[in-house]
């Protein structure tokens, strides 16, 4: 069966997600009553759908989240190791088996700023890894930033630093903050 | 060929009465297409296996007392039932074991196409070379499932902005993973 008119994969995700006004997701179900191979379609986004459910759960992704995230984890059941670190501070911190999202809170005033970096570097502060203009929520006072606990749970003793780096109107950067982990491994294995 | 016939040569040939085979044809067709209604209105694969039979055979009963006159609009007719039947599952009403002693089990149709299995480890890779707003926006909607009102808010763009972005980050991780056509 080939179909004249293939439904985007972005739509069927609107269809999958209920985004869709009454009009269009009927249109789009009279569609896929019709049609198989954007049937196909549609249980590749659902796939995209459940699998990003289950990596998420995973806590190995590297990435900026928001209170609504962990709390949802939370309510799941997950496990989550949060450490607080105020603006040039630093902190002691550890994973056990039975953590499974570990979060830092970083505070910094990043008013005015229009794109904010986060730098992850070592201890002698050279750049390791950079992820450039994060999402930041306007008149926030902190980010929260998931580190992978696949990656952490495997790390020997180490020191991070991590860096926030705010760029106002004219794209001058400004250290909007500093935060040091002192990373302490706790579970058994290669690096102990 | 059966696999050939037209919905609206389907719903004839069932109206006479005359054709189990297009009887079968119907289901076949019909009941991956109900399946995928039922996931996306019940989110649940034995609920949405349990309305794909109900709607079939309400269907089939509708046919074969030649209760759909225009025979082309098959789709449409059934789109009517999916509703009518998901209220009814959710208010509780359950006529399935009537209507399977009344039509019999062997209409049934016995496999379903499944969902395809994505390689994760290289899903993980793909997300994780996404834009840092473009990793948000995904995980904040299929895990958190939050409504892009909320997305728009924590990022502090527009809703529509929201959708640019989600779009584009599909449209990336579809292509990343191979399956983008």
């Amino acid at each position: 069966m080939v179909c004249s008119r293939p439904l985007d994969a972005a739509l069927l995700a609107d269809y999958w997600l209920a985004v869709l006004l009454a009009p269009d997701e009927e249109a789009v179900e009279l569609h896929l009553l019709q049609c198989d191979p954007c049937g196909a379609r549609l249980r590749e986004v659902i796939a995209l759908s459940k699998s990003m459910h289950r990596l998420a759960r995973e806590g190995s992704l590297r990435m900026i989240v928001s209170d609504a995230s962990i709390q949802r984890a939370k309510d799941e059941g997950l496990r989550v190791r949060q450490y607080d670190v105020p603006a040039g501070g630093s902190v002691q911190c550890t994973v056990t088996a039975g953590d499974d999202l570990l979060i830092a809170r970083l505070a910094a005033n990043l008013a005015g700023a229009q794109r904010v970096d986060l730098s992850l570097c070592d201890q002698q502060g050279r750049e390791q890894l950079r992820l450039p203009d994060i999402p930041v929520h306007p008149g926030s006072d902190s980010v929260l930033y998931q580190e992978s606990i696949t990656f952490a749970k495997a790390a020997p003793d180490n020191v991070m630093i991590a860096r926030l780096l705010a760029f106002d109107e004219s794209g001058i950067e400004r250290l909007a903050g500093e935060y040091t982990f002192h990373h302490m491994r706790t579970m058994p294995g290669p690096g102990a | 060929m059966l696999v050939e016939l037209n919905d609206a040569e389907i719903v004839r040939q069932i109206g006479t009465g005359s054709s189990r085979e297009a009887e079968a044809e119907l289901f076949r067709r019909m009941a991956p297409r109900l399946r995928l209604y039922g996931l996306r209105h019940l989110r649940d694969e034995q609920a949405s296996d349990d309305l794909t039979q109900e709607v079939l055979i309400t269907t089939l009963e509708a046919l074969r007392a030649g209760r759909l006159r225009e025979r082309e609009k098959l789709a449409s007719f059934m789109l009517g039932i999916c509703r009518l039947t998901v209220l009814g599952m959710r208010r509780g009403a359950q006529r399935k074991e009537r209507l399977l002693e009344q039509f019999g089990p062997d209409l049934l149709p016995a496999s379903q196409p499944s969902t395809p299995q994505l390689d994760h480890g290289q899903l993980a890779q793909c997300v994780q070379n996404l834009k840092e707003r473009e990793r948000t926006v995904v995980v904040m909607t299929f895990y958190d499932e939050q409504a892009g009102a909320d997305v728009a808010s924590f990022l502090g763009i527009s809703e529509a902005n929201v959708r640019v972005i989600r779009h584009r980050a599909i449209l990336q991780l579809r292509q990343c993973l191979g399956v983008a056509s």
